[in-house]
């Protein structure tokens, strides 16, 4: 039973960690654009796919195919897959910004949803016409010889997702609470006009937030991929529990989403022990429940609104 | 007969296309128009919650769901009537719209649609995974179809049920959209906060139109399940979500045509590209992505450009004779407000603050930036609740009313920073100031019973009325955001005495306005005072505080400094420190008493 529970507690923070990088994306668009990717969870899946056809380029085989047989991709082409999902998805969430988000941003009536809900489908129906709808089995960049712990079995990949989220995040608010660029970025978060004035490139900010939201995207995609094999529907779901993350958490506190991620994962690792079918709706519950009690999340602001 | 005219040509457009049908025996064309029905149902409800309303749902394909199995259950489970489970289909997935709406209570805009989101995915998952009850892939067989005279429905009968279910549809919506109710839904869509300030009790509102959208698209749902005897998971799907949301956005959200020439246009496409899923799919995402940006009323606005143009000019507007009587009138205490206090964080914008005012008279709140005035209002209007304190309208305490109540019991208010719903006509801002005095319910505005049409009349005569009295009666018809910034003004003043307000809480009026029209506001202020409404206003042109007032109130960092006659707070030391400064004791000294 203690084996168990430790089992679920360690994959629910290896699904966790990838929960709040998504949420952390989530965050630094809405804090920055007042405006959300909706299909951050299609980027998710874009970015895993990417990875995947980067190491089919360095293995030699077509981008399009499906399996990697018994093919096993070196650490060099693990890392350039990294680059190559990171820099990709940097590239399709600039695009998204000048397609779907920049004609609309701070104007009422939401159009950027739906922009931003349209681009996810274009990105699916593309994947879906190269790669088809079936999962794919993508080898894992440190091996899948499980790991003996406290008498549990983890599997590497599991810790390595852990590690990398951490670290990002560590990473992140580093930048954010102390250089230039975190605190310009604040700075557009709070106020875009008068950032402006200051001589801050908003504009450039709001680029790169898109930019910064989706690489994370991707990066979470990469890291699941060996974990839960690829899939175009992985992120569909994947998104939604990060968003649901960092509502529980708050939009406005990045800390706080990823808080709120790793408490999600956990979560949905711990009823799955129990009922696998109530999965999604005990953790919807829980973002009901918390939106009940305190509308910005446990670790948000509340804003005023002035009339 | 005007009013007639529209349903009559309803129901011959139906009674032809029902003709033509019953001539058609090619059963995938009749397929075809069947499907262009059940999203048309689904796109009627889904624009009075879009296009109205300006929520966006992600989440229809759940209530499509709720719908599609709730029929499937019973009439594959027991013996009850197709029929009878129709109608309880369409209850069962008007709960689930109450439960998508409950959340719509504390979040809004983004985190809102992305909760609708979440349900859709969630039914999604259990009707999947949770094989027991819904059967999953493998679905659910043997529910039974509508019947007619013991018969289950023929290819053709099921196309004209759907084509009188639409016609009815419309004409129903129409009815509710068209008065009280498409009203206030444009109004909360436009500016909550000055939605309930004329009244609208907004949350209501929503859930309603959440409902009706649940409603229809449940409905859709189970006719589907019925005609095709059959339903399982891969029915219920994100692209049914977006393509339920695209029929309304891709047709014009906001009109009545918008969804039948989406639900017409969309699902022939679909029935085109059915060969190809991801074509169909990139098509979705490519007019979701540009369709906002290049046709933003989607096809119909494209065509309204041309046809509403010749519409403004159209109606002259005739109001007639004087407003009369507005408030009660009378003597004694209106208003008490006792000890309120309230505070963001250091920032205290009353502290402690008590007034009375009187029926009849005109009462100004005056003092310099930052006193707190603009707060006052806001907590005596209830969009703001006080941290402690007493503020008794009309005997009874209304400290955490909500601003709708307080508006019905008789206060009304203008905004410092106007807060008109500017795309709506100036007219129908001013109609919908009389939103809470109108007493025509949902149900008799849905089905047009005598009074709802009478309430309406009276309404707009009414509104006319007041527009003539603030000298906008030829302008009614223009959308108020077109007018400039001094007559708008003088259409939220309108709007607020449209809510019979015994109390006017104008917030600086004045602002913006030249010595001229500040002058004329002034003798509309006396006007108004002389037809039964008291009146507080904040201001900062002394010149109209001193000329018109009965007794000012000065408020200094959230403190009361002063009140009484205009003269003799003019003459206060404290006030005039407050005012301009002092600089030390001899200044003060040298103040006159």
């Amino acid at each position: 039973m203690v084996e168990a529970l430790l089992q679920a507690l360690i994959s629910g923070l290896a699904v966790g960690g990838a929960y709040a990088l998504v949420a952390l994306g989530f965050s630094i668009t809405f804090t920055t654009t007042k405006t959300l990717n909706f299909s951050h969870g299609e980027f998710v899946s874009a970015g895993a796919f990417i990875g995947m056809s980067a190491l089919f380029l360095v293995l030699g085989k077509p981008l399009s195919s499906t399996t990697f047989g018994d093919a096993v991709p070196g650490a060099g082409a693990q890392l350039f897959a990294l680059v190559a999902a990171l820099g990709v998805m940097g590239l399709l969430g600039w695009l998204l910004y000048v397609l779907g988000v920049r004609p609309f941003a701070g104007r009422p009536g939401m159009a950027w949803v739906m922009s931003t809900l349209g681009f996810g489908v274009i990105l699916q129906s593309v994947g879906l016409a190269i790669w088809g709808p079936k999962p794919v089995v993508v080898p894992a960049p440190v091996g899948d010889t499980v790991i003996r712990m406290f008498g549990v079995g983890v599997r590497p990949q599991e810790l390595l997702t852990l590690g990398v989220a951490v670290v990002v995040m560590i990473g992140f608010d580093r930048v954010m609470n102390r250089t230039m660029i975190g605190k310009a970025m604040r700075a557009v978060a709070q106020n875009g006009n008068v950032a402006s004035l200051m001589g801050i490139n908003t504009n450039a900010m709001m680029i790169g937030a898109f930019v910064v939201s989706s690489a994370l995207a991707g990066l979470s995609g990469f890291l699941l991929a060996p974990i839960a094999q690829a899939s175009l529907f992985m992120g569909l779901t994947v998104g939604l529990k990060g968003f649901s993350g960092a509502m529980i958490g708050g939009l406005s506190n990045p800390r706080g989403c990823v808080i709120g991620g790793f408490l999600l994962g956990v979560l949905e690792s711990m009823v799955n022990l129990w009922q696998a079918q109530w999965r999604e709706v005990a953790v919807f519950a829980l973002v009901i429940l918390v939106l009940a009690f305190r509308p910005t999340g446990l670790f948000g602001r509340s804003t005023v609104e002035k009339v | 007969m005007k009013r007639l005219a529209h349903p009559a040509a309803v129901v011959l457009v139906a009674a032809v296309l029902c003709g033509l049908v019953s001539l058609s025996g090619n059963d995938y064309y009749l397929r075809i128009a069947f499907m262009m029905c059940v999203y048309y149902l689904c796109a009627a409800g889904m624009n009075v919650l879009v296009g109205y309303a300006g929520q966006k749902s992600l989440g229809q394909a759940g209530l499509f769901a709720a719908g599609a199995y709730a029929v499937a259950l019973i009439t594959s489970r027991t013996e009850l009537s197709p029929w009878l489970a129709l109608v309880i289909a369409a209850v069962v997935s008007g709960v689930c719209g109450v439960l998508i709406a409950l959340p719509s209570l504390r979040v809004k805009g983004p985190y809102l649609a992305m909760v609708t989101l979440a349900f859709g995915i969630v039914v999604e998952k259990l009707v999947g995974e949770w094989t027991d009850v819904f059967g999953g892939a493998q679905g659910i067989y043997g529910i039974r179809p509508l019947t007619w005279n013991g018969q289950p429905l023929s290819s053709v009968q099921w196309v004209i049920l759907g084509i009188v279910l639409s016609a009815a549809l419309h004409l129903l919506l129409r009815n509710l959209l068209q008065g009280r109710f498409g009203r206030a839904l444009l109004s909360l869509q436009a500016d909550e906060i000055a939605s309930s300030s004329v009244g609208v009790r907004v949350y209501r509102a929503k859930v309603m139109a959440f409902v009706v959208a649940a409603v229809t698209c449940g409905i859709a749902g189970a006719l589907v399940a019925q005609q095709n005897q059959y339903i399982n998971s891969d029915f219920i799907t994100f692209h049914l979500s977006i393509f339920i949301l695209l029929l309304v956005l891709f047709g014009g959200a906001g009109s009545m045509y918008g969804p039948i020439v989406g639900a017409v246009l969309l699902t022939a496409t679909d029935a085109l590209l059915a060969r190809w899923p991801s074509a169909q799919h990139f098509l979705y995402g490519f007019l979701l992505l540009f369709a906002l940006y290049v046709m933003p009323g989607g096809v119909v606005g494209l065509f309204n450009k041309w046809f509403l143009k010749s519409r403004h000019r159209g109606e002259g507007a005739a109001g007639s004779g004087v407003p009369g009587q507005i408030g009660p009138g009378g003597e004694g205490e209106l208003l008490v407000v006792q000890g309120v206090t309230k505070s963001y964080g250091g920032v205290k914008p009353a502290q402690d603050v008590s007034f009375r005012l009187q029926r009849g008279h005109i009462h100004a709140l005056i003092g310099p930036n930052g006193a707190g005035k603009s707060t006052m209002i806001n907590m005596l209007t209830g969009v703001v609740e006080p941290d402690a304190g007493v503020i008794r309208f009309l005997g009874r305490n209304i400290v955490g009313q909500p601003a709708h109540t307080i508006c019905c019991l008789g206060m009304g208010r203008t905004f410092q920073n106007l807060r008109l719903f500017a795309d709506l006509s100036v007219l129908d801002n001013v109609m919908l100031g009389r939103h809470s005095r109108m007493s025509n319910g949902f149900l008799s505005s849905l089905v047009a019973w005598p009074t709802a049409g009478k309430q309406e009349r009276a309404t707009r005569e009414r509104a006319l009325q007041l527009l003539d009295l603030v000298g906008l009666g030829h302008l009614a018809h223009w959308p108020a955001g077109s007018l400039p910034y001094g007559l708008q003004r003088r259409v939220e003043l309108a709007r607020a005495l449209a809510t019979e307000p015994q109390l006017l809480l104008l917030d600086e009026p004045a602002a913006g306005l030249n010595p001229q029209e500040t002058a004329e506001l002034g003798e509309l202020l006396v006007r108004i005072g002389k037809c039964g409404v008291s009146i507080l206003m904040v201001e900062h042109h002394m010149d109209l505080v001193m000329s018109i007032s009965d007794h000012v109130i000065v408020l200094d960092y959230g403190v009361k400094i002063a009140e009484g006659k205009p003269a003799a707070v003019q003459a206060n030391p404290r006030v005039v420190e407050a005012y301009l400064g002092v600089d030390d004791e001899e200044d003060m000294a040298a103040v006159p008493a």
